[in-house]
This record gives structure tokens, sequence and C-alpha cells, in this order.
């Protein structure tokens, strides 16, 4: 075993999975807050309707809300999941030192460092990026903002996240220990291999896509310019081919984690895994059939706005299925509501309210009223980014104690899930009824009718931000001062948790050898299991 | 077990039968479609809610944890419930996608008899333009009875959106794109860009008004004669090319603040500059302004304004105009 050094060199150096997948959730929280923080301000700007402005007028808004959005998604969402739920997990729980390749790993850390500094020149220099976190051209290329920083944060993610899927596949392909089998993965490796074959086969796409916006505005070439025989659709096309199956870079670890969650505190077999890694690999395959719904509205040909529509809402069935098998794990299961336990439930309400939704925006007859709306903002933070903010601080509770080795405190844990439930819950459906009225989104200001719809949005997402922050408080302060935790305290059967926490450098002294799944609760002795 | 599957699965290829009826009905107004659509969709949906919600809340009380490490029941699954809950979903999305693809094709297939305007749109106004050729700004008057829009643009991308008739379609630089609605009652509907295209994106907002036919005859036969009119005297020149210009976008004539300060009593007024300077607007300053916007920026508003380019002439009657503006 290599030396094991201290010190901050230890962690700037390091090519241990788990100190760099500690490194990816640290600086994932910050873009989170930067994130929380901007929302704030854009929410205290919708307080009145007037057109005037109340702090940061039309323009600043449309940077508030373009980093705002690149914050969350690119920043925040994928590289908590990507980088650290990966990085900590999926080594310990497929039995393994590290992962494939420790120095590509730590590589890809930087590059996602360096990127996020990008994104945030766009927001403070001059030439500040008001885009929108899609960067759609023709816009991009002609109005103020320094496309530049857009392209080059793109490009450093992009590589960062390439990296990340090669290592990641290889090492769950190759680093399994003896016995464990395809069978006997935890779904949240599932839901991460879906989510890193996406990866690889979109972001060079996403890529190239932007490549050519900086070509465009910087070396006169003109692929998305109309009026020199370009073509502005083309990059809704490309960007969209990665931007929707990027949903799913998201979604299906959260699956994953959310089948982990209530494993464990229904101490009961998942009903349904096979159902559930097929639903996974449907929805990693068939989400790249449905970008065409971001152009539902775009002048995109007719029958082609048909056939995307029924990949669009077929998706919908496999995610049926996931939600109708945690229900069934649930059913005659022996329950204890802890904190993280909440979440996985609250995640599951609020995604039933944007997966429902979702299947009307998939419509195409439905799509034309609402496309653009703040009835979409009301969906995708539903669906996406409400929802799953909130499991992903389930499963960070879930695992604190396996990577701090201390407990965090329960009671404000839950008191903050529910003024976050509550929060989000009220605070996105006046955007519902604000769409079903056919007012777009990214508007500085609405038709002053809307007043009294976004002042109660305002004062529940400052609810809700408020819970996060209290979350943000508890994971502080209980990983410096939390009383010391066991090494097993939910009392899993799930690998990494038969280590010691945290878990010491090379993960296990000796590779173990897997004789039965993860989720094997009251097992009858020698007994073969219902049902199948 | 099995009963039940099958049972439940024939139950909802009978719901499926009246969708065809639908299918083959034209409407003739894709509006009240839409709220049908809506209607069936809000109906599943709550149903779906309802049958995740109930279980997930009762679940955790009736089965809650009695004894520490007590485990659950040890079931793999059920093939039959599995099967269930792969068939039901797949019917109800048939049968919304059906609806919802006979309710998009009223939504695309223009009655042969619509009444065709055109919009153009540029950052941040659309230009509105009549069958008889009669050009507006950010208002477009039409008939009573069935319309298609033709839609491009100048410059970004913009979309076109007249939330009222339930239609929206984005207009491109390059290519003309359509939609068309059923203009059933007058009044005035209001039009949103929903197409993100810049600092002046909730401003760019327009309206259209729908005459009974005689009305809308008449309203022809005035602007004929109007352009005529103004062609003779510099302040209808001035007020027709403020609207052209899409200056009437941002700034209003009655003293309303809006993107920009408004140009009621402008001239010989005293301005402050985003350098603190003071200064006195006249004819210069308004050539200067619009040509080239960058050079003198008014203090406490946002830099939008963009460059226009103006023939000899113009300008001046612009500032004509603005004079009468008391
Ligand atoms: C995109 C919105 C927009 C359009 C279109 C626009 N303006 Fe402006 N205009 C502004 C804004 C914002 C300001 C104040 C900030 C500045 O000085 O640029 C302004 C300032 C002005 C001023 C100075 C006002 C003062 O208080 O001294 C004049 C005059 C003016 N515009 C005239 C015009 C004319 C004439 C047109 C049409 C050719 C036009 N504008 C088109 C947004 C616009
Ligand atoms: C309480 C927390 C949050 C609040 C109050 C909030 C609020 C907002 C607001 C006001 C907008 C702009 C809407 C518009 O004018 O069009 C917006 C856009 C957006 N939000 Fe959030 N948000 C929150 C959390 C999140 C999270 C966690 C994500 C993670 C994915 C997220 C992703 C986005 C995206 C992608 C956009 C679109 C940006 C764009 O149009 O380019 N939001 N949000
Ligand atoms: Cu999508
Ligand atoms: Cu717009």
């Amino acid at each position: 075993m290599a030396e094991q050094p201290t010190g901050l060199r230890s962690w700037i150096f390091t090519t241990d999975h788990k100190k760099i997948g500690v490194m990816y959730l640290v600086t994932a929280l910050v873009f989170f807050v930067v994130g929380l923080l901007l929302a704030a301000v854009m929410r205290t700007e919708n307080l009145d309707m007037a057109r005037k402005t109340i702090i940061i007028g039309p323009y600043l808004y449309n940077v508030f809300f373009t980093i705002h959005g690149a914050a969350m998604v690119l920043f925040w969402m994928i590289p908590v999941l990507l980088g650290f739920f990966a990085n900590y997990m999926i080594p310990l729980m497929i039995g393994a030192h590290d992962v494939a390749f420790p120095r590509l790993n730590a590589l890809s850390y930087w590059f996602y460092v360096g990127s996020g500094l990008i994104a945030v020149c766009g927001l403070i220099l001059p030439g500040r990026l008001d885009i929108g976190w899609t960067g759609y051209a023709p816009y991009s290329l002609v109005g103020g903002a320094n496309t530049a920083f857009y392209v080059f944060a793109v490009h450093l993610l992009g590589a960062s996240s390439i990296s990340g899927a090669v290592n990641f596949i290889t090492t769950i392909i190759t680093l399994r220990a003896p016995g464990m089998t395809w069978g006997r993965l935890n779904l949240t490796v599932w839901g991460l291999l879906g989510a890193f074959i996406i990866q690889l086969v979109g972001v060079p796409v996403l890529a190239a896509a932007v490549t050519l916006l900086l070509f465009d505005k910087y070396l006169g070439t003109s692929f998305y310019n109309a009026f020199k025989g370009g073509n502005p659709l083309l990059y809704e096309h490309l960007f969209w081919f990665y931007g929707h199956p990027a949903v799913y870079v998201v979604a299906l670890p959260v699956f994953g984690i959310v089948s982990d969650i209530i494993a464990t505190f229904a101490r009961k077999k998942i009903f349904g895994y096979t159902s559930m890694v097929i639903a996974i690999m449907l929805i990693t395959v068939v989400g790249f059939e449905t970008w065409v719904h971001h152009l539902f509205v775009a002048g995109t040909l007719n029958w082609s706005r048909v056939v995307f529509m029924w990949a669009t809402i077929f998706i919908g069935v496999p995610t049926g299925i996931k939600i109708f098998n945690w229900l069934a794990t649930l059913h005659k299961g022996s329950i204890e509501l802890t904190a993280p336990m909440l979440y996985a439930l609250g995640f599951i309400s609020l995604f039933t309210i944007g997966g429902v939704t979702g299947v009307a925006n998939g419509l195409v007859g439905f799509d034309i009223s609402v496309h653009d709306t703040h009835w979409i903002v009301a969906h995708f933070h539903y669906v996406l980014a409400i929802s799953m903010s909130m499991l992903i601080m389930g499963g960070i509770y879930y695992w604190f104690p396996k990577f701090t080795g201390k407990m965090y405190n329960e009671k404000l844990a839950k008191f903050a899930f529910w003024l976050t439930l509550i929060g989000a819950m009220v605070a996105f459906f006046p955007q519902f009824i604000i769409g079903y009225d056919g007012i777009p989104r990214r508007y500085w200001k609405l038709p002053v009718e809307y007043t009294p719809h976004m002042r109660i949005a305002a004062i529940f997402s400052y609810i809700a931000i408020i819970g996060f922050f209290l979350t943000l408080y508890n994971f502080l302060h209980s990983a410096m001062k939390g009383k010391p935790a066991s090494s097993n305290p939910w009392n899993s059967k799930s690998l990494e948790w038969q280590i010691p926490s945290p878990p010491p450098f090379y993960n296990f002294e000796k590779i173990p050898v897997i004789t039965e799944g993860p989720y094997e609760y009251g097992k009858p002795e020698g007994e073969a299991p219902k049902g199948h | 077990m099995q009963r039940i599957v099958l049972g439940v699965i024939s139950a909802l290829f009978v719901l499926l039968t009246p969708l065809t009826a639908f299918a083959q009905e034209k409407l003739h107004d894709p509006a009240a479609g839409w709220y049908s659509h809506f209607n069936l969709w809000l109906i599943i949906s709550i149903v779906i809610y309802l049958v995740v919600t109930i279980p997930l809340i009762y679940f955790p009380f009736k089965y809650r944890r009695k004894k520490t490490n007590q485990d659950g029941a040890y079931i793999q699954g059920n093939t039959a419930l599995e099967i269930l809950w792969i068939v039901i979903p797949i019917i109800i999305t048939l049968l919304l996608g059906v609806q919802s693809w006979a309710l998009f094709t009223e939504y695309r297939t223009v009655p042969k008899d619509a009444f065709e305007a055109k919009s153009v749109a540029f950052m941040y106004g659309f230009e509105m333009t009549s069958p008889e050729g009669i050009t507006t700004m950010n208002e477009l008057r039409v008939p009573v009875g069935p319309v298609k829009m033709n839609l491009t643009s100048k410059d970004v991308i913009h979309d076109f959106a007249i939330p009222h008739f339930r239609v929206r379609e984005d207009m491109l630089p390059g290519r003309t794109t359509y939609l068309w609605f059923n203009a059933k009652k007058p009044g005035e509907y209001p039009v949103f860009c929903s197409f993100y295209c810049g600092t002046g994106h909730s401003g760019m907002l327009a309206k259209v008004i729908v005459m009974e036919k005689n009305d809308y005859d008449e309203w022809v036969k005035k602007q004929k004669g109007a352009s005529e009119a103004a062609a003779a005297s510099p302040e209808l020149m001035g007020k027709e090319l403020l609207d052209k210009s899409g200056c009437t976008g941002c700034h209003s004539i009655t003293g309303e603040v809006k993107m920009g300060p408004s140009l009621k009593g402008i001239l010989g007024k005293k301005t402050i500059l985003a350098d603190d300077s003071t200064v006195t607007v006249d004819e210069a300053f308004i050539k200067e302004k619009i040509t080239n916007p960058e050079a003198k920026r008014i203090k406490g508003f946002p830099p939008v304004m963009p460059p226009t380019q103006l023939k000899p002439g113009e300008s001046e009657a612009i500032s004509a105009y603005l004079k009468t503006l008391k």
C-alpha cells in the first residue's frame, strides 16, 4: 500500500477516488449556492411586474437566468452525481481499490474546476453571458455577450465529462469483485452506467455545436448565419441532441439512489430489479430519440414533430415502471422514516407532478400552447431541478456517515426537508397557471396581472432556499462536530456499508468475494425467493 | 390476477373507440380542440397522481418499522403486476398520443379561405403586413374568420405567440414559417415573442385586433388615404417612421416608461447621460441618438437601443412629429 500524504498537498495531488469525490462535492455545492442566490435575486425582481427595475433590470435578469441555469445543470447536478456519487460509491459498491484510471480521474476534476472558473468570468467580466444556458444562435453570435466564455466552459467541461465517462465505464466493466455479477450491482451503479454512456455519446456533439459558434462568431464562418447560407436551426438540433439526454444523465443516477435508499429503509428487496435495469437502459437509448420536442414550434417539418412526439411520450412508460416498482417495494416493507427516506418519498411526489406535465409537453398538439412558457419552467423545476436537488440532499445524508464517519443532525435534517418540500411544492405552482395562460418564459417582466402569482412564487422560493441553506449548514456543522457514526448505522446489506467509515485508503484490505446482491433483506434461510 | 389484467386492458380499449371518432371530426378551431385535449390529459394526470401519492403516504404508516432491524417481506417481483403497469401506461400513452396527433394535424392544416397576413420580427418588435400591403408596427388588424400568418425574422430567432388562440411558431431569419388560428370574435388579443431574443425580449409585445369584415374594409380604405397624406406632411411622416422603425416598441408617446424613456415632450428637455453630464435634447441630439445610440447613453436605462439607418429628411420628420407631442 502506498504511503498516505497529508495536508493541502494531499488533496491537490490526490488520485484517491474518495478524495476526488469529496472535492467534487464541495465544488458542486459552491455552484449550487451561487445558483440559489441568483434565483433569489431573480425572484425578488419578479415581486412587482410594473416595468421598473427592482434590483437588476432586464439585462442582468437575462445574465442571471443564464448563469443560474448553467450553474445548476452543468456545474451542480451533473458534477455532484457523476463526480461525487460516482467517484465515491462506484469502487465501494463494486468492490474495487480505486477507479481504472486514477490520474485521469484527477484530471477530470481539475478540468471541471477550470470550466467553472470560466463560467464565473461569464457572470462578472464585461461581455457577460446573457444567452441562456442553451446559448442559442444567432443571438449568441450577434448579441453583446462574450460567447467565448460559454464555448470554452463547455469545452473544458466536456473534456472532463468524456474522460470521466471512459474511466467509469471501464471501471464498472473490469474492476468488479469476484462474484459481483451484473445482476448483483446496486441500482445506483446501473443508473450511473446509463448516465456515463449518454455522456460518452452526447458530449462530443455538444462540443462540436459550440465549436461552430466559436468559428461563426470570431472566425467569420457562417454555419448558423441564415443570411450567408447557414442555418440557425442546426444549432438547436445539435444542442438538444445532447441537451435532452443530459436530463437523463441527471435522472438515471437519481433513480438509482432512490432505489438504494428505499431498499435500505424499507429493509426490503427492490421489487422488479430486472425491470428496473431494463427501464434504465431503455431510457438511455430512447433518450437520444426525443430531442425534437424542444423544436416543436421551431418551423421543423410537421411529420418529424409527430415522430418525436411518440418517442418522447413513450419514455413515460419505463419511467412509470420505476415509480410503481418503488411503491411495490414499500408495500409490506419495514419502513423507517429517516431524513434520507423522507427525501426519497418527497422526490417521488414532486417528480410525479413533473412527470405528468412532461407527458403534456411531449404531446405535440398540447405543447404548441405551452412551449417556452412559464409552464415549462414549472415543469422542469418539479421534474428535475428541485426534486432531484432535494433527492441529492437525501443521498448525501444517506452516505454521510460513510464518507465523514460522523452522524448528521436528524431533527434539523427533517425540519429543513419539510421547509424545502413545502416551499418548492408551492413556489413553482403559480407558474403552471401563468404558462397555461400562454405567457412566455425568460421574461424580465410579465403582464402586471401576474404580480400576485409571482409574489406567492417568490415567498415560497425564499422558503425553499432557506430550507436548502439549513441543509447545507447541517452538512457543514455535522462534518466538523457531529457524533461519530458506526460503520453501518442503517444496518444495510449493500457492500459499501460493510467496511469501516470513512473507508481506509485502499477501501478493502482484501478484495471481497460476493455471494449475493445488495438488497437481500429478510431472505428466508435456504429458500428460493417468491415470484419470477 | 391474470383476469384482472385482461379486464383492465379491454376496458381501456373500449375507451379508445370514441377517439377514432374524434380523429375524423374536423373541428376547424384548433383552440377549441386544445381545451378538450387538455381536459383529457388533466383527468388522466390527476388519477395517476392519486394512484401514486396515496400509497406513497399510506405505506410508511401502515408498514412502519416496529422493531429495530426488522426485515420486510421477501418478494422479488410479480410478473402479472409488472405487466399491468407496463400495459396500462402504454394504453394511456396511445390514447393521448392519437388525440394529440389529430389536434396537431388540425393546427398545421390551413383552411383554404384563410385571410393571409405576414409578420417580420426584429429586435424588438413585429412588423405586420396585411394582404392589401398595409404595413403596421406591433399591431395587426384582421377580419373575423380563419387567419394564416406567414412569419420570418430580420435578425435573430423570435416567436409569434397569441395565447388567446393557443398558437405559437418561431420566426426564423432566412426562412418562412406559418401558423393559423380562427379569429371568431372581434376584440384585441395580445401577441408575445416567445423565443428569447435579448434584452428587449420581455418588451417585445404586440396585439392582434380582430374586426368585423365591414370595419376592416373601412380601415383599409382610411389607411390608403392616410399614407398619401403622410407624404405631404413631415409630422405625419414622422409618426409613421416612429412606428415603422420600431421605436414605439421601446418608447411610448404618452409619458409611460417602457424599455426606454417616453418621447412625450422630449424636445427642449434636459436629460442626464450615463456619465452624469446633462444635455438639452434638440434635433441634432435626436439624429445622433437614432444613428449612433452608443455615443450618448441615458442614465438609468439599459443600453439596448439599436442604431437605425435613416434617409435624408427622416430624422427631421421624426423631430417635427416629436415637437407636436406636448
Ligand atoms: C430596443 C429598444 C429601443 C428601440 C427599438 C429604440 N430605442 Fe430609443 N432608447 C432606448 C433606451 C433603453 C434608451 C435610454 C438608454 C439609451 O440612451 O440608450 C433610449 C433613448 C432614446 C432617446 C433619448 C431619450 C432621452 O430621454 O433623452 C431618444 C431620443 C430615442 N431613444 C429615440 C429613439 C428613436 C427615434 C427610435 C427609433 C428609430 C428608438 N429610440 C428606438 C431603447 C430603444
Ligand atoms: C429554489 C430554487 C430555485 C428557484 C427559486 C429557481 C428560479 C428560477 C427562475 C426565476 C428562473 C428563470 C425563469 C424565467 O424567467 O424564464 C429559473 C430558470 C432555470 N432554472 Fe431555476 N430555480 C431554482 C432551482 C433550480 C435548480 C436546482 C436547477 C437545477 C437544474 C434549476 C435550473 C434552471 C434552469 C435550467 C433554468 C433555465 C435557464 C434558462 O432559461 O436559460 N433551477 N429558475
Ligand atoms: Cu427534452
Ligand atoms: Cu423575443
